[in-house]
């Protein structure tokens, strides 16, 4: 049998339980370290929009004549996989380290996704790309905070 | 992976919508079952004489009003339609895999396509406008108008139980016609979706109509004086011995789009890999239950000796064979799946009867998708996985008949003209592609080829709502087409206007 998860709806589905998991973990990051509050927030409302982003375009451009079920050949989700819940105790140091790890491999999700999906219409790509540069941002504003902290 | 959540809980009744109300029916109640598993989700009725015959007495009363209301005050009734159908959008589209069995995918690009011809619709004030000269003689003018008909009858096929009907529908509401929608009766809960929603749009009353059945309603649709054309989507027999037929005695007009039988060249300089995805595309998806799907695969040996083009065959079948093989085959609310069933047992049973029709008349069986294998512990009932023949012939059954099922035949032609000649010969007219980097030979098969759609690298040539959906030969009878500036003109008559003033 052939490799798992092709579709173009596996990869939506896996982009909207990756943005509303980082939600999540970015407002219990907010509720917990409240120095940096505002900044861990705004990540979490980001988050929406990138959701919100990705489905629509997704909904917009799909039709059935694209080659939807086979554009994702041998792309494996399993590659993509990061912690993204915060166990209890866990300190600034370790939880800055834990969304610095989830911001490189939604990146490259999302990098991966948007070379993939280069036949699908263009804006289904522009999308991907679009998230994965908010996310890199994402990631060196973390690894700067993480320097911060040492 | 687990499976979507479905939105039919339990069994939806299908009820007529006549005259502004949700309805019984008198007629016999079946069944409509999900072909993935195998279960009951609703009761469709097989309305009687007497209620297309209300139905079409209902859109006549409701014509003058509804062709004085202004065509700004109908576009926007078709962009709430959009709106609703935006909102509702995923529960149409699982609706569609739940009454058809096409993946999720394949659903949502169907319900995109449906909604685009709404669009498109909308724009009606633009589109509907006619034409003037001043001074066609000395102080006369002259100018023409168009004017809606008065009431259409559409009748849906089984294969697109969304989209295909709002080729149609949009456009007839939109220029103040009335309409009587009757879907099939395999899957008809998505039409109903999109008639409740029309009457949350503010359509009013008798304006749109929805009639479920067979044979009965669309005869009664048929004999009908006062309804004025008819728009239908189906097999070549019905199309042109029924529709066809019946349309020019009783003096109606008509789209009757039909069967297909569809040519896919492959020349030695076609990108392999991108012609590859879009034939698993083409020849499978909707598990090959479309009038635009790839049928016959032509590997054409252009430019090369015979042993260059032995060798190319073989590659292409390979590709072709192990790609096919790897299809990943189940209910298509499960997100990894890339094919779903069959729409119902019978159908599986007439594509078995072509596969093995195919290998009696000598075709090469390479892969048999008789034996399913399938993704998920569902009834085998309507499933099929892909079958590929090689060393197919265009005069074998496989080749030349309409099998609407996930079955493709690999023909060789010698050349280019060779392959021109073999096209040719089909009795069919629908759509035809060619994969090759070289421009003068795309022209030239876009320039030669008798078929009403041509794909240039492109496996499905399905027209964009704002281009008509054509088709020649025994895949369209009929004059004007469905979607954009075509399907206009099909539903307003032109009125000229000399006019002087003394």
């Amino acid at each position: 049998m052939s490799e798992p998860l092709p579709t173009t709806s596996a990869i939506i589905n896996f982009s909207e339980k990756l943005e509303d998991d980082s939600s999540k973990l970015y407002e219990t990051l907010a509720q917990k370290f409240t120095q940096n509050k505002e900044l861990f927030a705004g990540f979490a409302q980001e988050g929406k929009k990138n959701r919100t982003l990705i489905v629509r375009t997704y909904q917009e451009t799909i039709t059935d004549a694209l080659e939807a079920c086979f554009t994702f050949k041998g792309f494996k989700l399993e590659n993509y996989g990061a912690q993204r819940t915060m166990p209890e105790g866990t300190g600034y140091s370790d939880a800055l380290k834990i969304a610095v790890q989830l911001e490189e491999k939604a990146c490259k999700f999302y990098l991966d996704a948007a070379e993939c999906g280069k036949s699908l219409l263009a804006t289904i790509p522009r999308a991907f790309q679009k998230v994965a540069d908010t996310r890199n941002k994402r990631r060196l504003k973390l690894m700067s905070l993480l320097d911060s902290a040492k | 992976m687990p499976i979507l959540e479905e939105p039919i809980k339990e069994p939806f009744k299908v009820r007529n919508y006549i005259g502004g109300e949700w309805v019984e029916s008198k007629g016999e109640i079946v069944d409509i079952i999900n072909p993935a598993t195998g279960k009951v989700i609703g009761k469709v009725p097989i309305s009687t004489r007497e209620e297309i015959e209300a139905a079409a007495k209902a859109a006549q009363e409701a014509f003058p009003d509804w062709r004085r209301t202004p065509p700004l005050a109908r576009a926007r009734c078709m962009l709430r339609l959009k709106e609703l159908m935006e909102q509702q959008f995923e529960e149409l589209s699982r609706i569609q895999t739940m009454e058809h069995g096409k993946t999720i995918d394949e659903s949502r690009g169907e319900t995109r396509r449906g909604i685009e011809n709404v669009e498109v619709a909308a724009g009606i004030p633009s589109l509907m406008m006619g034409y003037n000269l001043e001074d066609i003689a000395s102080g006369i003018d002259e100018y023409l108008i168009r004017q809606p008909l008065g009431v259409f009858g559409i009748i849906g096929p089984f294969n697109f139980p969304f989209m295909v009907p709002l080729w149609f529908i949009p456009y007839a509401l939109a220029t103040g016609n009335c309409i009587i929608v009757k879907p099939s009766s395999e899957d008809p809960i998505s039409q109903v979706k999109i008639a409740e929603m029309a009457e949350e749009a503010g359509i009013p009353a008798g304006v749109y109509n929805v009639v479920n059945g067979g044979r009965t309603v669309v005869s009664g649709m048929l004999e009908n004086r006062g309804i004025k054309g008819i728009c239908f989507v189906g097999s070549t027999p019905v199309g042109h011995d029924v529709v066809y037929r019946k349309c020019g005695e009783t003096g109606k007009r008509v789209i009757a789009q039909c069967g297909a039988k569809n040519f896919l060249l492959v020349m030695p300089d076609a990108d392999l890999p991108g012609t590859i995805a879009t034939c698993m595309t083409s020849f499978f998806g909707n598990a090959g239950q479309r009038c635009l799907a790839g049928a016959n695969l032509l590997v054409v040996g252009e430019g090369l000796s015979e042993s260059e083009h032995n060798a190319f065959y073989k590659k292409i079948v390979d590709v072709f064979v192990d790609t096919a093989s790897k299809i990943r085959v189940g209910y298509g609310l499960d997100e990894s799946v890339q094919m779903g069933p069959l729409r119902d047992k019978s159908k599986k049973d007439t594509v078995t009867k072509f596969i093995e029709k195919g290998v009696e008349e000598g075709a090469k069986l390479r892969l048999d998708g008789r034996k399913v294998k399938l993704i998920g512990d569902w009834p085998h009932s309507c499933f099929l996985n892909p079958t590929v023949f090689e060393d197919a012939t265009p005069d074998m059954t496989i080749g030349k008949e309409e099998i609407f099922g996930p079955v493709a035949a690999i023909m060789r032609a010698k050349n280019f003209d060779e392959a021109i000649e073999i096209i040719h010969a089909s009795r069919f007219g629908n759509a035809a592609s060619i994969f090759t980097q070289n421009g003068k030979l795309a022209r030239e098969f876009q320039y030669r080829v008798e078929c009403g759609n041509i794909g240039i690298n492109v496996g499905i040539v399905a027209p964009m709502a704002f281009f008509p959906f054509s088709g020649m030969k025994d895949s369209f009878f009929g004059v004007l087409h469905g979607q954009g500036q075509e399907a206009i003109r099909f539903f307003t008559e032109s009125k000229v206007v000399i006019q002087r003033w003394f």
